[in-house]
């Protein structure tokens, strides 16, 4: 109906009545209605210059109108819950390819040497600080969490966790594309991975190890919910470390029997394979062959060893009582 | 940790249009509080001369939704509360959902296959293994 067309235009003046009737723009999606010019008044044009607007490059937030920096770093650290110094925040925001194309920009508009420099320093030191202790406080926390996993798991997990992936996903959700300053749009990831360590790294120097250590478990750690611990670490050969684990804790070899078969003479054959430790039951596994099936039972019995099974208690959020596993990671550095 | 999905709120409307009054008494009256009360929410009012299109107030939220809502006649105590509704939303569309109930764990003790309570092909059944 022409009553809700006018409206959906933003066309509710006399002036503008004509123009807004009857056109394929108030289905456009949302994000077609921002920062709309004045609806052209030749009904022609319109088509071509709506399809000039949806295929013109994206833009940075701070070249669009309506942006204040500094609120919006306020905002920001608000909405964090954290109390940041703004000076510190600022450096984080800053990356070193931003720096190089603005001096390149000014040497090329012909300024003196002295104003070429610009006085900024980049986030490199703070970010390299954020990687350290988040890796060391995660680490800790995997170690304390599940003590039985090796070295390698733990390793596995916390590359996982701070992989340009996982990183630059939590960072584009936190609207840090918008703040960042860089050289190209839409923000590389690895510029996104380094621009918020160099956030953690500000946050550790303004309120202290134990607030960035809550701050790192309540952005990374819920990452790891519904994954499994095989997906994230790559074992090659499940049967041999289950091997050296049973060897550690003195049991003896595993015997694989099969437990339960189905359609063996089929395409689709199911095997259950269960492994025995002397004659008691250590973990059963599903497969299609006989070595697949073997693998997995190897594999779920890798789980329940480690302590990394469904059916585990859900990560501890509490507030932490001690400061001294704080201060552990600290002087790891 | 909660964290606000709403970013900025963008108030146009223009100073001397008749339906914008509400947008105007809300810039004077209660957008200060509103912005007190919501410090991670950034608040800009631009005013535009002259006549335009009608007063809107633009939500955008973390995930990049924009949401435009129209307040042409609506006093300042509505423009508030449709304020604090758009500062309470995520940024997900507004779409029908399909179903009202979702779980991540869908099966307690193990999802049903064809093998779950059939004995295995080890027990061993012999006269003397039999309750007495």
């Amino acid at each position: 109906p022409a009553m809700a067309a006018r409206l959906l235009l933003r066309a509710a003046r006399p002036l503008l009545a004509g123009a807004g009737r009857g056109t394929g723009f108030g289905t456009a999606p949302s994000t077609a209605l921002s920062t709309a010019p004045p609806p052209e008044k030749k009904r022609w044009l319109r088509a071509y210059l709506e399809l000039q607007r949806l295929q013109a490059p994206p833009q940075r937030r701070s070249e669009k109108p309506n942006w204040d920096y500094h609120a919006e770093i306020q905002a920001f650290s608000h909405r964090l819950q954290e109390n940041f110094s703004l000076d510190l925040l600022k450096t984080a925001f800053v990356n070193p390819c931003y720096i190089k194309s603005e001096e390149e920009r000014r040497r090329q508009l012909g300024l003196d040497k002295d104003a070429v420099a610009l006085q900024l320093q980049d986030n490199t030191g703070l970010a390299e600080r954020g990687l350290r202790f988040a890796r060391a406080y995660l680490a800790q926390c995997f170690e304390g969490a599940y003590p039985e996993l090796p070295a390698k798991g733990i390793e596995a997990l916390v590359n996982f966790l701070t992989s340009q992936e996982l990183v630059s996903y939590v960072a584009r959700n936190l609207s840090l594309q918008d703040l960042a300053l860089c050289r190209d749009f839409p923000v590389p990831p690895d510029v996104l991975q380094r621009t918020f360590l160099a956030v953690i790294g500000a946050l550790l120097e303004s309120s202290g190890p134990e607030r960035t250590g809550i701050f790192v478990r309540d952005f990374f750690i819920p990452q790891l919910i519904g994954k499994d611990l095989f997906e994230i670490w790559e074992v090659v050969n499940p049967m041999g470390l289950l091997l050296e684990e049973l060897t550690k804790r003195n049991t003896s070899a595993p015997e694989p029997r099969i437990t339960r078969q189905l359609g063996v003479s089929t395409v689709l054959p199911v095997y259950f394979v269960g492994l025995y430790c002397d004659k008691k039951i250590l973990a059963e596994g599903p497969g299609e062959t006989l070595l697949a099936a073997e693998e997995e039972a190897a594999r779920v019995a890798l789980r329940k060893l480690y302590g990394y099974t469904e059916n585990r208690r859900p990560w501890d959020y509490s507030k932490p009582k001690q400061g001294l596993a704080a201060k552990k990671a600290v002087s790891s550095n | 940790r909660y964290v606000r999905q709403l970013q900025r709120l963008q108030l146009l409307f223009s100073p001397t249009a008749s339906d914008a009054r509400g947008a105007r008494q809300f810039v004077e009256e209660v957008a200060q509080d509103f912005a007190r009360q919501h410090p991670d929410v950034v608040l800009y009012v631009s005013p535009h001369s002259g006549p335009g299109p009608a007063p809107v107030l633009r939500a955008e939220y973390l995930n990049g939704t924009v949401r435009e809502e129209v307040i042409a006649s609506k006093t300042s105590e509505e423009i508030m509360q449709l304020a604090i509704k758009l500062a309470n939303q995520s940024g997900l569309d507004i779409i029908r959902i399909r179903k009202p109930f979702h779980t991540d764990n869908p099966s307690v003790q193990g999802q049903w296959h064809p093998l779950t309570n059939k004995p295995s092909i080890l027990t061993v059944q012999g006269p003397r293994l039999q309750p007495q």
